[in-house]
């Protein structure tokens, strides 16, 4: 699959909604705990080594599971491979919930899903497609037929 | 860099919605060997939400290319063939150069162009954070519709976003008298201007992001949705003891001859 790494580090640049510096640990076997600057840019967590300006990599957070480790850690993995994890040691337990709670909604999927339950409740509540003023009702993003049950 | 490409891939082939699909042409486009001329290639195309995908064909099992639609416009342009309905996908960041892909029609050119200029995270968070102030209004006026149709003088209006999970969780409130034409405006810019991308990603934490609303995949659980259905009640109850407090003094006095 093919794309443009200048692409992804110019979105690298943007400003993070969270970001901070946390040991991080590759799914590779043996693979040790390094100090990485960890950035969560919409949809992507980009990880930098503490001394350079380009991200080492990049993770895209859909169908991911963020799950707590210890006290002060969590890993994230992705629905292909479970057992696969990236491990993130933060510094202390409110810094790790503050960045689990940051990962979990950070996702498209979960923006769309958030988005078509408030649709719904705004029409249960007052009659009204809240989305037929913005001339957006029929887009194919916004659709509860789209999303599978 | 490296990329989780592996989730990638398998995202883009997991049965989750599709915004839009279609066959377009490209030329030097994502995953196609750089012809900058002639009738490029045929390419099949998926993109959700802020993904776009090529394959090479509609059963493609791995996907050729990915662009990432974040910080870019998107833009009639000429083809090199002339009878092909183009565009292009220009990104405002150094030695990115533009995608230029080809439709079919007039009709598909328009729907794809408009499916890519909506795709950001951006775009997607800023009707989240409309419909959640709307959402947030409507159970305060229905609230408010409520204690004045019982006829109740209450001295604390009880505000509505005190009682939503994701209340004032990260310090941040949507301004009330934001009117909701701002979206349509944000929205419209949003496609003609490059680097609008960019103030949203500015702007303050989502509310949504710390994993609060009910619909979060890890709130599935009886007690969440329990309380998020239960502000309703609770809204009742207040307005109910707060009668009862008011009409008490009056009952005790007739009670007493």
């Amino acid at each position: 699959m093919r794309y443009n790494e200048k692409e992804l580090q110019a979105l690298s640049r943007q400003p993070a909604e969270l970001a901070a510096e946390l040991g991080m640990r590759a799914p590779k076997k043996g693979s040790v705990v390094k100090r990485r600057l960890v950035k969560l840019v919409v949809n992507f967590l980009f990880y930098f080594r503490t001394d350079e300006a380009e991200p080492v990599g990049a993770l895209l957070l859909e169908h991911c599971r963020v799950t707590q480790e210890e006290p002060t850690s969590f890993s994230i993995s992705f629905v292909e491979d479970p057992e696969r994890k990236y491990h993130f040691e933060c510094c202390s337990e409110e810094q790790c919930q503050q960045w689990m709670g940051a990962l979990r909604g950070a996702s498209y999927e979960f923006m769309r899903r958030s988005l078509i339950f408030y649709r719904n409740e705004i029409q249960k509540m007052t009659g009204k497609d809240p989305l037929e003023q913005f001339g957006i009702s029929e887009e194919a993003r916004f659709q509860l037929s789209g999303l599978k049950a | 860099m490296k990329l989780n490409e592996r989730s990638v891939a398998h995202y883009a082939l997991s049965n989750s919605p599709a915004d839009h699909t279609g066959f377009l042409r490209t030329w030097g486009g994502p995953g196609t060997p750089s012809t900058h001329s002639g009738t490029g290639r045929r390419c099949w195309f998926v993109l959700k939400g802020n993904l776009l995908f090529s394959f090479e064909s509609r059963e493609g099992r791995a996907p050729l290319g990915l662009v990432v639609l974040e910080g870019c416009t998107v833009e009639l342009a000429e083809a090199p063939v002339p009878e092909e309905f183009a565009f292009a996908v220009r990104f405002d960041a150094p030695g990115v150069r533009p995608y230029l892909l080809a439709a079919d029609g007039p009709a598909a050119q328009e729907a794809w162009v408009k499916a890519l200029s909506r795709a950001s995270f951006g775009y997607m968070r800023l009707v989240v954070r409309e419909l959640e102030s709307q959402l947030r209004d409507a159970r305060q006026s229905l609230a408010l519709h409520r204690h004045s149709s019982m006829k109740v003088v209450t001295s604390r209006k009880p505000h509505a976003a005190d009682h939503l999970p994701w209340g004032l969780e990260n310090g941040h409130r949507l301004s009330r008298d934001r009117s909701p034409t701002g979206l349509v405006e944000e929205g419209g810019s949003r496609l003609a201007g490059r680097g609008l991308a960019e103030c949203e990603l500015q702007g303050p934490a989502s509310l949504l992001g710390r994993g609060q609303s009910p619909v979060s995949p890890e709130t599935s659980c009886f007690s969440t949705l329990h309380d998020w259905y239960g502000q309703e009640i609770l809204e009742l109850r207040r307005g109910w003891l707060q009668r009862t407090q008011e009409s008490q003094p009056e009952c005790e006095k007739q009670d007493r001859p």
